[in-house]
């Protein structure tokens, strides 16, 4: 109870003293009051101030009034000070945000999966300004290499330099460009780059630059090379499939009168050499047997006839032909699978060549059939990569089409069989290819020859008479250019 | 054996084929009756008489595989000698393993065809013989009483005379009078011939 008591007692004397304020000591004012004085002074000055500047004009300098002046002007020099300040604040704001702005794009290119770069277009060697960390992982190019230099030499030397051209042609008339191509890195290895490249104008409408995005798509096209090779794999089964149906058809066809005609012919064999009957009645069988067999052999015939008449082909269509038109042509349909097998064409096409006469799809037949022949021969040796397709003109009267390879050659003992139907040396090979091709290149007035090169590999060789003009007997020139 | 000449049945769909092999093999004295489809053949009231059969492998509506399985279910156990313009290697063994003589393939010569009619005739032969001689032991065992049958079948499974009294509870005398009578009944002169009766009568299985 006492101690409640206390407690009561000290609760008390609190709020006495907090109600209470302490008695100021004389002479001393309160913080409060002090406040109050100066700011009844600064109105006082304003005041003063105002009736200051109202009279300023007509005052004199008296001492007073001139510090007030100097007052009023350094006030007048803090506030601009102060709002200058606040503006410069501002644009450090503003520029650092910019930066972190350019920070996190910065970013998010390199994150890119997408090779990204830009090009200087007011230069005339396309020099790169900014690329992407994806973009140099792409082209395997150091720093040095691509900042500044030539976007197209990126490409790398066995690119195609046509493809190069079209880009930039197609740049210097201010259009974008988008198609996908084959790229070399640095360490030599390619792949199949998709490109989008479009102009940057500026405020005039004037093109500044060229941005570019670039995807590396070599897995999709190899899974795209994949799929086509598995259908073409499916459409040779069903085609060997078919093939094997149809000869056992053919064989049960012939069969059936071979085997009455042999069985017809023992008959009379065994009648003449058997017990003797009546010599009307033995004559009499026999015309009859020998009467079945001339049917069956008909028979037999007839089945022969009608192969014949489904093998039979329309005739071949011979047209004036450019044999380094044709080539170029064919190279080209074999690029993406030139590509897929690391090997390179090279083309040495004669200047000059003139025209011979020919049915285009036959021929173009034996040059895929030539290429796609030596690319098997280098499939199995990775440092051969060349194939080297070349032209010739022998005495203006014959051309002649070399496709050299740098495989493994040709064996000697398969030398004499090589054009022969059925001949192959491939697993999965009918062993038709080149047996076809020279009776094409036959049906052409052309032969056709196989030899090995000296330094490795095989070259395979055609000639072909070239068009004589009816007149004059002279050629017709190549009206290709 | 009666001089009567094997018949051959040649059956396939190609007509010119079926009178060629008849014309051949008149000519080498055997009968011929030739047919273009299974049907047909099946149809044929079968003279008793030593006889094979060349079969086309390919026929219509049924093919000679399919007439290979149809006359052993039906118990028809005449020798079959495939022919065929396929080579075909599954079907062949197919046939081979279905118990055919031989498979020709087209063409074939007369000599290759004389040499398979023969060991199928052989073959019919033994067939036959067998056949006969399961019919002499069934007409016997005809004549045996259900409970001489009985001691029969206990005989031929190897039991002796006293274990078949003690399992059906008889007199080892009554046992023995069975069995004497079904030794006399069945033209046995010994207990081993008794169970090669047994065993070619599919009364008992033979190993």
């Amino acid at each position: 109870m006492k101690n409640k008591s206390k407690m009561k007692r000290t609760m008390k004397k609190d709020i006495r003293t907090k109600r209470k304020p302490r008695p100021l000591k004389k002479g001393k004012k309160s913080s409060s009051a002090v406040a109050r004085e100066k700011t009844q002074k600064l109105i006082s000055d304003k005041e003063y101030g105002i009736k200051e500047r109202r009279h300023f004009k007509r005052r004199s300098a008296d001492q007073n009034g001139s510090r007030n002046h100097l007052r009023e002007i350094v006030s007048h020099q803090e506030d601009e000070l102060k709002t200058k300040n606040g503006q410069i604040k501002k644009w450090e704001d503003k520029e650092r945000l910019a930066e972190e702005q350019i920070l996190i794009r910065t970013k998010v290119m390199d994150s890119a999966s997408d090779g990204i770069f830009i090009i200087d277009a007011q230069k005339g060697d396309f020099p790169v300004i900014y690329y992407n960390q994806s973009f140099q992982a792409m082209t395997g190019y150091p720093k040095k290499d691509i900042l500044g230099k030539n976007y197209f030499l990126l490409y790398g030397a066995v690119a195609d330099p046509r493809i190069a051209e079209e880009i930039k042609n197609t740049l210097l008339q201010d259009k974008s460009f988008h198609g996908e191509m084959i790229n070399f890195r640095k360490n030599g290895e390619n792949f199949w780059n998709y490109l989008r490249i479009a102009p940057v104008r500026d405020a005039k409408g004037i093109v500044t630059h060229y941005a570019g995005i670039q995807t590396d798509v070599t897995v999709m096209r190899q899974k795209d090379l994949k799929i086509k090779e598995q259908r073409e794999e499916l459409l040779h089964v069903t085609r060997v499939g078919k093939l094997a149906e149809f000869v056992s058809s053919l064989a049960h066809e012939i069969s059936q009168p071979l085997t009455a005609i042999l069985a017809y012919a023992q008959a009379a064999q065994r009648i003449l050499t058997g017990p003797p009957t009546g010599q009307a009645e033995r004559e009499l069988q026999l015309q009859e047997i020998l009467q079945y067999i001339v049917n069956d052999d008909q028979r037999a015939s007839e089945v022969i006839r009608r192969l014949r008449s489904l093998l039979k082909k329309s005739d071949p269509e011979f047209t004036p032909i450019d044999m380094n038109a044709l080539i170029n042509e064919t190279v080209v349909l074999m690029t993406t699978d030139v590509t897929v097998r690391n090997k390179v064409i090279k083309t040495k096409l004669h200047p000059k060549l003139p025209l011979i006469r020919g049915d285009r799809i036959q021929l173009q037949q034996v040059l895929l059939n030539l290429i796609s022949n030596s690319l098997d021969a280098m499939e199995t040796k990775d440092e051969s990569r060349e194939l080297v397709i070349r032209t010739s003109c022998k005495a203006t009267i014959e051309i002649m089409v070399e496709v050299k390879d740098s495989g493994c050659g040709i064996p000697l003992q398969n030398m004499k069989k090589l054009f022969k139907h059925f001949f192959t040396s491939k697993p999965d090979g009918l062993g038709m290819g080149l047996s076809i091709s020279r009776s094409i290149i036959e049906a052409h007035g052309g032969q056709l020859e196989a030899k090995n090169n000296p330094d490795g590999g095989a070259t395979f060789y055609f000639t072909l008479p070239v068009v004589l003009s009816k007149s004059k007997g002279k050629r017709i020139p190549n009206d290709q250019s | 054996m009666t001089s009567r000449k094997p018949i051959i049945y040649v059956i396939d769909d190609d007509v010119s084929v079926g009178r060629a092999l008849s014309l051949l093999l008149k000519a080498h004295d055997f009968t011929v009756e030739t047919f273009t489809c299974a049907a047909d053949f099946l149809a044929f009231k079968h003279p008793k008489s030593t006889c094979c059969l060349i079969l086309d492998l390919r026929l219509p509506h049924m093919n000679g595989l399919v007439l290979q399985e149809t006359m052993a279910s039906q118990g028809l156990t005449i020798p079959i000698i495939f022919i065929s313009g396929h080579g075909n290697i599954p079907k062949s063994v197919k046939a081979m393993k279905g118990g055919a003589v031989d498979f020709l393939p087209k063409p074939f010569t007369d000599k290759e065809l004389l040499e398979a009619i023969d060991r199928a005739i052989a073959k019919d032969k033994i067939i036959n013989k067998d056949l006969a001689e399961k019919e002499k032991i069934w007409r016997r065992i005809k004549t045996l009483s259900p409970r001489e049958l009985e001691v029969f079948r206990l005989v031929a499974s190897g039991m002796l005379s006293k274990q078949i009294a003690y399992k059906r509870g008889k007199a080892l005398q009554t046992i023995k009078v069975h069995r004497s009578r079904v030794m006399q009944k069945m033209q046995a002169k010994t207990v081993t011939e008794l169970i090669h009766f047994a065993q070619k009568a599919g009364l008992i299985s033979s190993k």
